[in-house]
C-alpha cells in the first residue's frame, strides 16, 4: 500500500525554486533516504510534507488522503511524525514526561477538557512513554531533566519524542547530525532496532552516506529540487547523474 | 536531588531523618497542600491583625487579609498563564475589572446574594476571556502582550463614558448593596467564639473558602495532563506542535482559565469593597499583577500568593509610616517614608528579581535544600558518633 504520495509538488520562494516538481512515493514498511548536495532542497521537501510550509502548488497525499490543508498537529495524528535536524525537546521537563507528553497526543488526541483529571490516572500514556523510553534506552535517565542529558542523549530523546507519537510514518531529519561517530553508531543501532522492532516505515534526510546505504530500501536523490535519481542503494552507488550532482567529489 | 538527600534508610530512624523524609513524600500530595493551605489561611488574620506581638510587629489589620487572599486568587490563576504557558499578558484588567463591574451591577439590578455575585462576575469573565483570547492569541510574543492591552483599555474608556449609565463612569459603580450569604449571615459581621478569634469577619472566611478552593484547582490543573502541556507549550510550542498536540486550543484554555480565576478574584473584591472603582479597569491594575506574580516567582503555585503579600503590604501599611527611626531610639532616619513607598516597591522588585529570579519562592526554596541539606550531614554525623560509641565499649 502507498503511504505517502507528493503530485508535482512545488514549493518556491521568491523567485527561487526549492521544491521542483517533485514526484516522490512511499510504500508501507520501506525505508526511504533523501540524499542530495547542500541546497538540493531536502528539508524543504520534510517541511512540506509536515506541514511547516505550504506548498506553492502539487499535492501531498497520506494514505490516499491529502493532507495539503491541514495544520501540523492535525498531520501528526493522521500518523506522520518528525524528529528534528537538532535536538527539539522540551529542556526543563523530565525525560519521562517528554515522553509523556507525545504519548498523551498520541493517546488522547490533540486536544481534550481533562484539566481536572490527574495526570496519575493516565495508565494508556504512561504504558507509551515507558515503552518508547526503554526502545531508545532512556529508561533509567527518566527522572534526568532534558537539559542536563548529553547531546547524544539529548537526540535520542528527540527520536524517542517522535516515537512516542506513535507514527505510521517517521520523517527523520539527520539524526546523526553533529554526533561523535560513538553516538553515530549508537544511533543507527537504535534505527537498526526501531526498524526491526516497529516494523515502522521511514524517511531519512542524511549526510552520512554510509548510513544511508546501510539501512535504505531505496534512495531518492534531489538536486537542485527535482529529484534526479532514485533506486535501491546499488543503482544509486553506479548512478552517473548522482555522481555529477556531488561533483566529481565523492565516490559513493 | 534534594529527594535524594531526604529519602534516608530506615537506619535513620533515630533522628531527625525520616521525619523530613516523611515530609518530604507526604509535601507533594494533594490532600497535603490543600490542608496546608486551610490551616494557614485559617490562622493569617489572627496573626496578622490580633495575635499579641507579632500582630503589633506587623502592623496589620483584617480587611488587608482579605484583601491578600482576594488578590491571591487572581495572581494563582494569572501565574497558570504567564509562569506555566509562557504567556505575558498585558491584559487581566479586563477580567478582574470587569467582573467586578458585573457583579456589581447584578447586586444592584437582579440580586445582592454573594454567591450570585460570585457566580455571574466570573461567568462574565470567562465568556470575555474566550472572546478576547480568541483574538489576542492570533499573535505570539509581544504582539500578544500588546493586543491584550489593547483590549483592557478599550474597556477601560467605554465602562468610563459610553457605558457610564451602567457603570457610573468616573465615579466608580457605588451603592452595591451586598446581601447576606444564604440569607442569614451578614458577611461583615464577625465570626463567633473561637472563628472569630482566628479569622474575624465571615467576610474572610468566605473569602477563605474561594481561595483555599483556587489552591485546590489550580493545584490539580497542574497536575493534570494540561499542567505538562501548558509546561512543554512554554518550553517549546513548535515542538508541541508536531508531537500532534493543538497548541492554538490548549492555549485559548489557559486563558480562559486564567481569566476565570480573575473573575472569581474580581467578584470577590466588590463584595469586599461594596464598590467598583474605575480604577480596576485600569492598565495599572494589570500591571500590578505582573509585578505581584514575577516578584514572588512565576512558575510557582505559592510565590505569587507571597508576591502579593508584600506588595499590598507595602503598599497599604509601610506607605503609613510617617518617620523611619532606628528601633529602641528616637533617632530619625527618613521623614515622610511612607510617601516613598513605590519607591521602595520598585528597589525591592529589582533587587528580588536581580538577584533570584524565581522570586520570593525561589529564596524560601534555596533555604529549604539548605536545611534538607544541613539535615541530612546532622543525621550522618549523629549516626557517625553513635557508631563510634557503640564500638568503645
Amino acid at each position: 500500500m502507498t503511504l505517502l504520495e507528493t503530485e508535482n509538488l512545488v514549493k518556491e520562494f521568491g523567485g527561487l525554486v526549492a521544491t521542483d516538481d517533485v514526484n516522490l512515493t512511499v510504500e508501507e514498511d520501506e525505508r526511504v533516504s533523501i540524499i542530495g548536495p547542500n541546497g538540493a532542497g531536502k528539508s524543504t521537501l520534510i517541511n512540506l510534507i509536515t506541514r511547516r510550509l505550504d506548498p506553492t502548488s502539487g499535492d501531498i497525499r497520506f494514505k490516499g488522503e491529502s493532507i495539503v490543508g491541514l495544520e501540523p498537529h492535525q498531520v501528526v495524528q493522521r500518523g506522520v511524525s518528525k524528529s528534528f535536524q537538532t535536538a527539539s525537546i522540551f529542556p526543563d521537563l523530565t525525560v519521562r514526561e517528554n515522553a509523556e507528553i507525545a504519548a498523551l497526543a498520541a493517546e488522547r488526541g490533540a486536544f481534550g477538557f481533562e484539566f481536572l483529571k490527574h495526570r496519575d490516572s493516565l495508565t494508556d500514556v504512561h504504558g507509551v512513554a515507558r515503552d518508547t523510553l526503554d526502545s531508545v534506552g532512556l529508561l533509567d535517565r527518566a527522572d534526568t531533566i532534558a537539559t542536563d542529558l548529553p547531546y547524544g542523549d539529548k537526540r535520542r530523546l528527540e527520536i524517542g519524542i517522535a516515537l512516542a507519537s506513535e507514527p505510521d510514518l517517521l520523517l527523520m531529519d539527520e539524526p546523526t547530525a553533529g554526533m561523535s561517530p560513538e553516538e553515530t553508531k549508537s544511533t543507527v543501532d537504535l534505527i537498526e532496532r526501531v526498524k526491526r522492532d516497529h516494523g515502522l516505515t521511514f524517511v531519512l534526510v542524511e549526510h552520512d552516506m554510509e548510513i544511508v546505504f546501510s539501512i535504505s530500501d531505496r534512495i531518492v536523490v534531489l538536486s537542485r529540487g527535482g529529484i534526479i535519481a532514485e533506486g535501491t542503494p546499488d543503482e544509486i552507488r553506479g548512478n552517473e547523474a548522482v555522481q555529477e550532482a556531488y561533483l566529481g567529489g565523492v565516490e559513493l | 536531588m534534594s529527594e535524594k538527600d531526604a529519602n534516608p534508610s530506615a537506619k535513620d530512624a533515630l533522628v531527625g531523618g525520616t521525619l523530613f523524609g516523611r515530609w518530604e513524600k507526604l509535601r507533594g500530595r494533594e490532600g497535603t497542600v490543600v490542608g496546608i493551605t486551610a490551616i494557614l489561611v485559617a490562622v493569617f488574620p489572627y496573626l496578622f491583625a490580633r495575635a499579641p506581638v507579632v500582630s503589633g510587629f506587623l502592623q496589620g489589620y483584617q480587611s488587608l487579609a482579605t484583601l491578600i487572599l482576594i488578590w491571591g486568587i487572581f495572581a494563582i490563576g494569572f501565574d497558570l498563564l504567564l509562569g506555566y504557558t509562557g504567556l505575558l499578558s498585558f491584559g487581566h484588567a479586563a477580567f478582574w475589572g470587569g467582573a467586578a463591574y458585573a457583579a456589581g451591577i447584578v447586586a444592584k439590578n437582579v440580586s445582592g446574594d454573594p454567591i450570585v455575585m460570585v457566580v455571574s462576575g466570573t461567568l462574565f469573565a470567562v465568556l470575555l476571556a474566550w472572546v478576547l483570547g480568541f483574538l489576542s492569541l492570533r499573535r505570539g510574543g509581544i504582539y500578544f502582550s500588546i493586543l491584550t492591552l489593547a483590549f483592557a483599555q478599550m474597556f477601560y474608556y467605554m465602562a468610563a463614558s459610553p457605558l457610564a449609565f451602567l457603570t457610573n463612569g468616573e465615579n466608580g459603580l457605588t451603592g452595591v448593596e451586598v446581601g447576606s450569604f444564604l440569607g442569614v449571615i451578614h458577611l461583615e459581621a464577625d465570626v463567633p467564639s473561637i472563628g472569630g478569634m482566628l479569622l474575624g469577619t465571615w467576610l474572610y472566611a468566605f473569602v477563605g473558602v474561594f481561595f483555599v478552593g483556587a489552591v485546590a484547582v489550580a493545584y490539580r490543573i497542574l497536575n493534570s495532563p494540561y499542567g505538562m502541556v501548558f509546561r512543554a507549550i512554554r518550553e517549546n510550542e513548535q515542538r508541541a506542535e508536531f508531537v500532534g498536540l493543538n497548541v492554538w486550543r490548549y492555549k485559548l484554555m489557559a486563558f480562559i482559565i486564567s481569566g476565570g480565576f480573575a473573575g472569581v478574584a474580581g467578584s470577590l473584591f466588590t463584595i469586599h469593597g461594596a464598590y467598583v472603582p474605575l480604577q480596576s479597569l485600569f492598565w495599572t491594575e494589570s500591571g500590578d499583577i505582573v509585578v505581584m506574580t514575577v516578584l514572588g516567582g512565576a512558575g510557582s503555585m505559592f510565590g505569587p500568593v507571597l508576591g502579593v503579600g508584600l506588595y499590598l503590604y507595602i503598599e497599604n501599611i509601610v506607605s503609613t509610616i510617617q518617620a523611619l527611626t532606628i528601633p529602641f531610639t528616637g533617632i530619625v532616619l527618613v521623614r515622610d517614608f511612607g510617601f516613598y513607598w513605590h519607591l521602595l516597591l520598585g528597589v525591592v522588585f529589582v533587587v528580588v528579581v536581580w538577584v533570584v529570579p524565581d522570586g520570593l519562592w525561589g529564596i524560601l526554596n534555596r533555604l529549604r535544600e539548605l536545611a534538607v541539606d544541613l539535615g541530612s550531614k546532622a543525621a550522618k554525623r549523629l549516626r557517625a558518633r553513635s557508631e563510634n560509641g557503640g564500638g568503645g565499649q
